[in-house]
Formats: C-alpha cells, structure tokens, sequence
C-alpha cells in the first residue's frame, strides 16, 4: 500500500460547531482550524512521504436576485441577501505559500464553491478541474483554507451540510516516494499510471 | 510551482466601488445593458489591483471563461487592444454568452425578480455548449482582459447577482521559456506539452554525455 488515494472531508458542524459570526469572513483552516472535524496536527509529509493533491471543492452557491426572502432554500442551500449558499472559496497553501494568485500576482481566496462544488449535484457542477496537480514534497506543511462570505446559515452555530470542503490527494509513501522525487526531477507528472511505469522500466534494465 | 492552475471569478457584489477583497456585507449592484466590464479593474465587483497582465516571465494560458446564464449575459476576451471573438464579418461581437458557457454549471437561465420565494428561480439546469479549443495565449508582456457584459439591465429593485469565471494556467520561469518554445515549434501549450519538452532536454543531454563518455 505505498499509493494510496486519499480523501478528506470537513463539515464546520462537526466536531466543534463553527460559530458564524466569528468565523464569516475569516480563513479557516480545514485540518486544524478550531471548527468543524479537525486533525490531532498540521497535513505534513514526512521525508518518506510525498502527497498529490488533485482535487479540491466546498460548498457551492448561487446568485439570485436582492429582494429574495433570507432563508429561502433554494436548491437545498439557504439565501442572505439574494446568495444562496455560504459564498465559499477554498485556498491551498504549501507551507506559507498560497497556491491560487489573482492575476496581479496577489493571493486570492481560493477557488469558489460555484467553479468547484462539494458535493456535486445535477443543480452544480464543476467548471474547474485541479490540473495540473499540486505537488507536496517530502517535508513541507499544507493546508486547505476555507473562506466564506455569505450568513446562509439557519442558526448561530454552522448545521451539518451547510459548509463543507474537500480534498482528493493521492499519498505516496516509501520506494513510492523516492519513484515520485524522480519523476518530478524528470519533469513527469507524478501519477500512479507513471510510477507504476517507472517500476517497469526499472525492472526492464535489471533483466 | 511553475505552473499553477488559476481561477477568477468575479460578480456584481460589492460594498464600495472599485473594492479590491470580498467583505462579509457585499450586496448585489446594479450592471448597466450592454456595456463592457472589466471584470479585473472594471470598477464594480470584486476587483484586482491593476489590469491583468504577463511579466518577462510568465505566460497564460486561457482555458476557459464563463458566465451567467441570464440577462443575455457574456463575456469576450482582450489581448492587448484586440478582441477574440468576432463575427464571421470580422465586426466585434460580445463574446461567449452565458447560455453557451454558464457559471456555475447547472445554473438556471431564467429569474423572476417579481418573486421572493424559492419559485423565483428556474428549474433549469444549463449545461455547457462551448469549450474553449484551442486555448488562448497571453505572450510574456502583454495585458489582457476579460470583459463582461449583458443585453438587458439588471432590475432597478431586485437587481440580479451575476458572475463570470475564467480559468487559466499560469506558467512562470523556465516553464514560460519552455511555453514560448512550444510556441515557436506550433506543439500546443499545456502541461503535459511541457513535460514533454523538459523531458527530451533530458534525454538529449544525456545522449550527449554518453557519446561524450564514449569519445574519451
């Protein structure tokens, strides 16, 4: 088991209810931000470990019109001020970097709920896809930043669904990782299909 | 990280003019008929600091742009002074209208601003009908914008929130070298194309120390 797909979920309901108010407008860090189900530690690879993260998604929402009652559900996402749904964005960060840039170079809140949903649905569906993928190296802290904009929510606290995040990555561990350090080298995207491929060619040299 | 995946988007949800951040007390405003937007540095949104553009070191690639499926929403595409779209009479159109690429995908293309309930908004769901293919390329040193517009003015009282959405690929340092080179040898730009190109300066420098190594 030295590629293993992996995915992560988090719910702002879950263990430590998110209070709104607190939290609107604020980046919330999905593995150890204080709310929702967290982590005992920051997402770290050891130097025997090398992550590829090759999705990332949250909560959509949908733009209505102004005069919208608040708390109207609207395909199954409540409504504040003519948004339904939370206005949420999810950032990756790698070490202290972020990975999303507006084009003047700045970071930005990430990728939005509504380009990238979680979960999807026939009402939303995805306009982006993480490719190429984000490489973890051996060694470095990664997060996922969740922001969100909107009180869409029906009481004080966050309720299960109303604000959730994703993350797909693949975890490549041992000789697994030591094959992932060398594609990269090589300029290979590292994916099971080329690990697998560069196994192979080693044994090939070997007979 | 040299090259990254990039997402924008923008909507019509604003505090102030010419706000740079989201804030929590955004509120929808107001988007005048048939007029363009900038949606980087056009004054009403989310903006950006200063109009989108390419470094010495840096190319994009455009791989999408999208925009809500109402009001006869749409969005084109500026390189430098030149628009990307066009009529099959070469005059300047409005660009990729939202019905054929919505954002968000699955979005409803009708509204009723006449109700506040949940009926207000149709049961549609729009699918995309346009991929943008080929890409689009921003050459190291040019500006570019993706301007937003729609054929009817949003409602005086319950003014509609509307979005746009562009995807990109940024590739900085070697990686922009390597994009420009792809580009003069016409081998389409994108990830793997470039993968490809490091890949054959390996095995060419490699080739070269072997006959180097084989000649001493």
């Amino acid at each position: 088991m030295s590629m293993r797909s992996q995915v992560y979920e988090w719910d702002a309901s879950r263990g430590t209810a998110m209070t709104v108010a607190t939290y609107i407008g604020q980046r919330i860090s999905i593995f150890v931000g204080g709310v929702g189900n967290n982590i005992t530690k920051p997402a770290e690879t050891t130097a025997t470990e090398f992550v590829v993260i090759e999705d990332i998604a949250c909560t959509p929402m949908l733009g209505t019109h102004s005069e919208v009652t608040n708390d109207t559900n609207i395909r199954g996402l409540l409504t504040d001020k003519g948004i339904a749904g939370p206005r949420a964005y999810v950032q990756v960060r790698i070490n202290t970097t972020d990975y999303f840039l507006d084009p003047d170079n700045i970071p930005n809140d990430g990728i939005p709920g509504a380009g990238s949903p979680y979960p999807r649905s026939i009402n939303f569906q995805p306009s982006f896809n993480l490719y190429p993928d984000v490489y973890v190296l051996p060694g470095q802290v990664w997060d996922a930043l969740v922001t969100f904009y909107n009180n869409s929510f029906a009481g004080t606290d966050a309720a299960a669904n109303e604000l959730m995040a994703f993350v797909k990555y693949t975890l490549y561990d041992g000789p697994d990782a030591l094959i992932a350090n060398k594609l990269l080298e090589m300029g290979i995207s590292i994916n099971p299909g080329n690990v697998d491929w560069y196994k192979r060619s080693l044994l090939q040299a070997q007979a | 990280m040299s090259m990254r995946s990039q997402v924008y988007e923008w909507s019509n949800l604003q505090a102030n003019a010419n706000q740079l951040r989201r804030t929590t007390s955004d509120a929808a405003v107001a988007v005048v008929a048939n007029r363009e937007y900038d949606i980087f540095t056009g004054g009403i949104g989310n903006n950006i600091t200063k109009p989108a553009e390419t470094t010495a070191t840096q190319f994009i690639v455009i791989e999408d742009v999208a925009s809500s499926p109402i009001l006869g929403a749409a969005v084109q595409i500026r390189i430098n002074t030149t628009d990307y779209f066009q009529n099959p009479d070469v005059t300047d159109m409005v660009g990729i209208p939202g019905l054929a690429s919505p954002y968000p995908r699955g979005a409803n293309s009708t509204l009723n601003v006449a109700l506040a309930t949940a009926g207000a908004v149709g049961s549609e769901n729009i699918l995309k009908s346009f991929d943008l293919y080929p890409d689009v390329y921003v050459l190291p040193g040019q500006t570019f914008q993706i301007l937003y517009s729609q054929r009817v003015a949003s409602d005086a009282t319950s003014t509609q929130i509307v979005s746009a959405f562009l995807k990109y690929t940024l590739y900085d340092g070697p990686d922009a070298l390597i994009a420009n080179k792809l580009l003069e040898l016409g081998v389409t730009i994108n990830p793997n194309n470039v993968d490809w190109y490091k890949r054959s300066l390996i095995e060419q420098q490699q080739r070269s120390r072997a006959v180097a190594g084989g000649q001493a």
